[in-house]
C-alpha cells in the first residue's frame, strides 16, 4: 500500500541523489566490473571511489569542529582554513596559545575522512 | 567536468613522441659513436613525475655491439617542483651505481633538451616487478619477506655510505641547516604555494621544526626508498629505482619513509613494518651489518611522522595538478583528497611521542 499524504493523495515518490549514486555504484561493482579486463579494473575502482565520495558528501558533510575551532580562534566570523593554516606556519597559534589545538585539528580531519575514507577511519579503531 | 574526466580523449600528454624514434635514434648513434637502430619504443605504465620508455636497440660495432633492452627515463610533461632534473638524477644513479647499490646500469644522458624534448637518460632495463602489491600481498612473503627486509637494509647502508665528503654528486646542495630543518622548510613552501589550505600539515610540520633531531651524519638520502620503488625479480630484490628525490641529508630519514604506515599498503602488523614486506628488527639488523652508523632508533618515530607530512603534502600539490593545474586524471583529483589520511598519521604519531615524553 502506497503512503498518502493529509488529503489523501498517494504521496510522490522522489530518488534522492544519495540513493541515486549508491545504485550506480552498485550496479558498477555488481554488473560491470566482473566483465573488465584486469587493466582496467583500478580505473573502476577509481570511478566507484569517486562516486561513493560524492554520495557521502550528500550525507554526511560535518564542518561544525572546523567552524569551533575558527570561532575559538578568531573574532566572530573573521577566521578562515587560509588565516589559520598562515597564523600557524608563522607561529602566531600553536598549542602554547591555543592548548589542545592538536585536538581539535585531529577532530578536523576525522570529520573530513568520515567522508573520504570511511574505512580508513575503521583501519585505525575508530567507531564511526 | 565529470565528463572530461571519463574522456579517454583527456589522456596526459607525453614528452616523448615515440613517432619521431629516428631522431633519438640519430643520437643515440652519435653518443655511443656506433650505429644504433631502434626496433621497439613502447611507454611503460605509472608515471605522474616521469615518463618511462623501454627501448630495444641494435648496436651495430664498438665496445657496446649488439642487442640491447634499455630504459628512457625523461620528465612527465608536468612534473612535481620538488623532485630534481634528470641530471642530478642520473649523477645520483650514477653514484649509487659506482658505490656498488643494486640499480639498473646507468648508460647515457643528454642534456640537450631539442632531442625528445626534455632532457633524458638512458639506462640498462631490468626485469622484475616493481609494483608494491607483487610484493606485499604476494602468496610467499612469509618466506622471504624477512630477507627482502634485510636486503633492503644491506642496500640502504651502501646507499648511505656515500657522503659530501667522497666528492662525488657535487651538484647536489648541501644543507646549511638541520636536515630536518632543511626538509620542514621545503614542505612548508610547497604548502604554502598550494590552492588548498592544511592548517593540520602547517600544525605537524611546526611540530617537526620544534622537535628537529640532530644528525650525526650527513649521507646521501635516496628520498623515496619504500615498496614499490624497487625490483623484484620472483622475490629477490635486483634494483633500487627512482632517484629522483635524492638528497644529502639524514639517513635516519629514508628508514622513517620506508617504516612509515602510509608505506606499508595496508600490512599494518608488527611482522611487516618494514615496507609492508618485513619486521623493523630485520631491516635493521640487515643495515647495522652494513652501515658505519647503527640505526638510531629513537629518531625513527620522528621521521615516520615527517614521512606523514612529506606524503600529506605531495597529496595536496597532486590534488592541485588537478585543481589548478590544467590536468584532468581522476587519480590526481583522488590523491588531493587523501591529505587527510596521512594528517591522521601525523598528528596520532605527535600524541604518542608527547604522551611518551609526559609519561602518560
Amino acid at each position: 500500500m502506497s503512503k498518502k499524504d493529509k488529503a489523501g493523495n498517494p504521496k510522490a515518490k522522489r530518488l534522492s541523489a544519495e540513493t541515486l549514486v549508491a545504485l550506480a555504484v552498485e550496479t558498477l561493482k555488481a554488473e560491470i566490473v566482473p566483465h573488465l579486463p584486469a587493466d582496467k579494473r583500478y580505473a573502476a575502482a577509481m570511478v566507484a571511489n569517486a562516486l561513493d565520495i560524492a554520495r557521502r558528501e550528500i550525507t554526511t558533510t560535518d564542518d561544525s569542529p572546523l567552524w569551533a575551532l575558527l570561532d575559538t580562534t578568531y573574532d566572530d566570523g573573521d577566521g578562515t582554513p587560509q588565516q589559520l593554516a598562515t597564523d600557524i606556519r608563522a607561529g602566531a597559534v600553536s598549542e602554547a596559545t591555543h592548548p589542545g589545538l592538536g585536538a581539535k585539528l585531529r577532530a578536523i580531519v576525522v570529520a573530513e575522512l568520515k567522508v573520504r575514507n570511511p574505512r580508513f577511519l575503521r583501519s585505525r579503531g575508530l567507531k564511526i | 567536468m565529470a565528463a572530461d574526466l571519463l574522456d579517454p580523449k583527456a589522456v596526459r600528454p607525453r614528452t616523448f613522441d615515440a613517432s619521431k624514434s629516428d631522431v633519438l635514434g640519430a643520437w643515440l648513434s652519435a653518443a655511443i659513436e656506433s650505429p644504433v637502430r631502434l626496433t621497439n619504443v613502447r611507454l611503460l605504465g605509472g608515471g605522474a613525475v616521469q615518463e618511462n620508455w623501454r627501448i630495444e636497440a641494435d648496436v651495430k660495432g664498438g665496445t657496446r655491439a649488439g642487442r640491447h633492452s634499455w630504459l628512457l627515463r625523461t620528465d612527465a610533461a608536468q612534473r612535481l617542483a620538488v623532485s630534481l632534473d634528470r641530471e642530478a638524477e642520473y649523477a645520483a644513479l650514477e653514484a649509487a651505481f659506482k658505490a656498488g647499490v643494486p640499480v639498473a646500469e646507468p648508460i647515457l644522458r643528454c642534456t640537450d633538451a631539442s632531442v625528445i624534448g626534455r632532457p633524458f637518460f638512458i639506462q640498462a632495463f631490468v626485469e622484475g616487478q616493481a609494483q608494491a602489491r607483487h610484493a606485499t600481498r604476494h602468496p610467499d612473503l612469509a618466506s622471504f619477506g624477512e630477507r627482502l627486509a634485510g636486503d633492503l637494509g644491506r642496500a640502504l647502508a651502501t646507499i648511505h655510505a656515500l657522503t659530501p665528503a667522497n666528492g662525488t654528486l657535487s651538484t647536489l646542495p648541501v644543507p646549511m641547516a638541520q636536515p630536518a630543518k632543511v626538509e620542514v622548510a621545503r614542505l612548508r613552501a610547497a604548502l604554502a604555494a598550494a590552492s588548498q589550505a592544511r592548517p593540520a600539515l602547517d600544525y605537524c610540520l611546526a611540530w617537526l621544526e620544534a622537535n628537529a633531531p640532530t644528525t650525526r651524519n650527513l649521507t646521501l638520502v635516496h628520498g623515496d626508498y619504500r615498496t614499490g620503488n624497487y625490483m623484484l625479480d620472483g622475490t629477490r630484490l635486483t634494483a633500487i629505482l627512482d632517484w629522483e628525490f635524492a638528497h644529502w641529508g639524514d639517513p635516519m630519514e629514508d628508514i622513517g619513509w620506508l617504516c612509515a604506515r602510509c608505506w606499508r599498503f595496508g600490512n599494518d602488523d608488527v611482522t611487516h613494518e618494514a615496507g609492508g614486506v618485513g619486521s623493523r628488527k630485520a631491516l635493521y639488523d640487515g643495515y647495522n651489518a652494513v652501515a658505519a652508523t647503527k640505526v638510531d632508533p629513537t629518531t625513527i618515530p620522528y621521521w615516520e611522522i615527517m614521512a606523514a607530512v612529506k606524503w600529506g603534502v605531495i597529496a595536496v600539490l597532486q590534488g592541485d595538478r588537478f585543481l589548478t593545474g590544467g590536468e584532468t586524471a581522476i587519480e590526481l583529483a583522488l590523491t588531493g583528497l587523501m591529505a587527510p589520511e596521512m594528517e591522521f598519521e601525523a598528528l596520532e604519531g605527535i600524541a604518542a611521542l608527547e604522551a611518551t615524553r609526559a609519561g602518560r
